[in-house]
């Protein structure tokens, strides 16, 4: 598979939890994730700054690992041929259909496998204790 | 693991809560197209995954080839239409619009991205769909009723659980599917049904349940015809014999919110393409499965699945004959199984019970349990049926 980042276009200091949400869905998927915090920048003793950060992200991905990181713009940087960067605003991500667009286009293009599951993990645990309160399965 | 659902994904495009606040919020403001009580059970099967792989309401590339060719342009078996019609007094639309869809009363239950407006030559698609352009059978009186203009793109629907119906049995494909891992089951036969319970049935459910890991009684709670039984009254006959006949961890009962169309064989298939994404394996075809009048072959339903390659299929038929209690055989059987003569069957047809009933009369119980003809006979003296 080839190399992806996803940007994800946020404010400055945003709350990164999005960034690992995003990561769980395509790891369930069955997709190699770098989930790529802010923080770790500075543990790799670099100044955060998105060029660094862009770098690193790419330096990644382009082994085929789909690598997720966030910052309010994405620096032009030169991908090379194993590497594909995309980019959302974060905005994108809460709603549901422009999400799903996305996510959808992802997988069209062959960067993100398509769900292997029938029902998402996370959710199955809430539709077995749905169906406990039903009564169709015992507690 | 259990059969993956058609055409590869589980489709899931059905909203509640606050995300389905947000479609209202999108939508409510802007154009609203109307459903009619057909879209409206389309629009929740599309959306709860139960149509996979489609996720709209069809464009005329896909209806074209689905009334021509039994296929979707993207390659997978589809056997009937599923369309949204452009209804007098909404809003002209085109494609790129984005529109909700609203029903008579006005109450939003999603939305669409139009994607193609077309115009369809209706009694071809009859012809085609139905084998017929007779005005005496619903599909065509339907079809009669609709303005010829189909409008097709992909939807998001809301569920809004405080108002349905039969809360307790309403079970999505994700559901089932879960419902069925948490079991053990790898095989279920699903059991399509708008009629109430009689020997007859109980006893071709229970061959088929001889065979696979479990059962999902699937009874039909969308639009049918004047005269069929209630599915409160169908419902209430199953919740009784399921407590005392069968066992409770080999069954599963749920509903299937779909409309009729009573387009018999192609309806069959499409009835056991839809069971497949619930999770089943093996679907029940009985004789005259969908029919209607005498529109059909008595054997149509069930030979229209030889025209399939079963993998693309994905789901097995389980034909079945007509049941009946033999008294020399001392049991149930059917024409496969029984060298008796029909004098000692018992068999009455559906137009004989209703009478019986009526008039007060317990069918024998070698026909229909006890405690089902007493819940039969009580909605016969209220009117119900
Ligand atoms: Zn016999």
């Amino acid at each position: 598979m080839k190399g992806l980042v996803i940007w994800i276009k946020t404010e400055e200091g945003a709350d990164e939890s999005i960034l690992d949400k995003l990561g769980r869905e395509i790891e369930v998927r069955g997709g190699r994730v770098e989930v790529f915090h802010s923080e770790a920048i500075e543990n790799l003793g670099m100044e955060n700054n998105d060029r660094a950060k862009a770098v690193a992200c790419a330096m990644l991905a382009s082994h085929g690992v789909v690598v997720i990181a966030s910052g309010p713009e994405h620096p032009s940087i030169n991908p090379g041929e194993k590497l594909e960067v995309r980019i959302i605003e974060e905005s994108d991500l809460h709603r549901t259909d422009t999400k799903d667009i996305f996510m959808r286009d992802l997988e069209l293009a062959g960067l993100v496998p398509p769900p292997k599951y029938d029902v998402h993990p996370d959710e199955e645990k809430e539709i077995l204790k749905k169906l406990q309160d039903l009564g169709y399965l015992e507690e | 693991m259990l059969v993956p659902p058609h055409g590869g994904r589980l489709i899931d495009r059905q909203y509640e809560g606050s995300e389905a606040e947000e479609i209202i919020n999108q939508v409510r403001d802007g154009k609203l197209l109307t459903l009619n009580p057909r879209e409206k059970n389309d629009l929740e099967m599309i959306g709860n995954g139960a149509m996979s792989p489609l996720e709209g309401f069809m464009s005329r590339a896909d209806y074209e080839m689905v009334i021509d060719l039994m296929h979707l342009v993207a390659g997978p078996v589809w056997s009937l239409p599923v369309v949204f019609s452009q209804k007098d007094g909404d809003p002209d639309v085109s494609p790129g619009d984005h529109v909700g869809l609203k029903d008579i009363e006005g109450t939003i239950w999603g939305d669409m991205r139009i994607e193609d407006v077309f115009n369809a030559d209706l009694m071809a698609e009859a012809e085609k769909t139905l084998g017929t352009i007779d005005d005496s059978h619903p599909g065509v009186m339907y079809l009669k009723l609709l303005s010829g203009k189909y409008i097709g793109g992909k939807i998001r629907s809301i569920r809004r659980r405080e108002i349905e119906s039969f809360q307790n049995y309403r079970l999505d494909p994700k559901e089932t599917r879960v419902l069925f891992r948490a079991r053990g089951w790898k095989t279920a036969v699903a059991f399509q049904t708008r009629n109430p319970i009689h020997r007859a049935h109980e006893y071709i459910q229970k061959c088929a349940m001889e065979i696979v890991d479990g059962l999902l009684l699937h009874p039909l709670i969308g639009e049918t015809q004047q005269g069929d039984i209630p599915a409160e009254v169908r419902m209430r006959c199953y919740e009784e014999i399921l407590k005392d006949y069968y066992p409770n961890t080999r069954v599963a009962m749920s509903v299937f919110p779909a409309a009729m169309r009573y387009a018999g064989p192609k309806e069959a298939i499409f009835h056991a393409l839809l069971r497949k994404n619930y999770g089943c394996s093996h679907f029940i075809v009985g004789r005259d499965h969908a029919g209607v009048g005498n529109f059909y072959g008595t054997y149509d339903a069930q030979m229209i699945f030889d025209k399939f390659d079963p993998d693309e299929l994905g789901i097995v038929p389980l034909k079945f004959e007509h049941a009946f209690f033999c008294s020399k055989c001392g049991g149930m059987a059917t024409p496969k199984t029984c060298a008796h003569d029909s004098q000692h069957h018992v068999f009455l047809s559906g137009k004989k019970v209703r009478a019986m009933l009526k008039e007060g009369i317990l069918p024998p119980p070698e026909f229909t349990r006890p405690e089902i003809a007493e819940i039969l006979m009580e909605a016969a003296r209220n009117g119900d049926n």
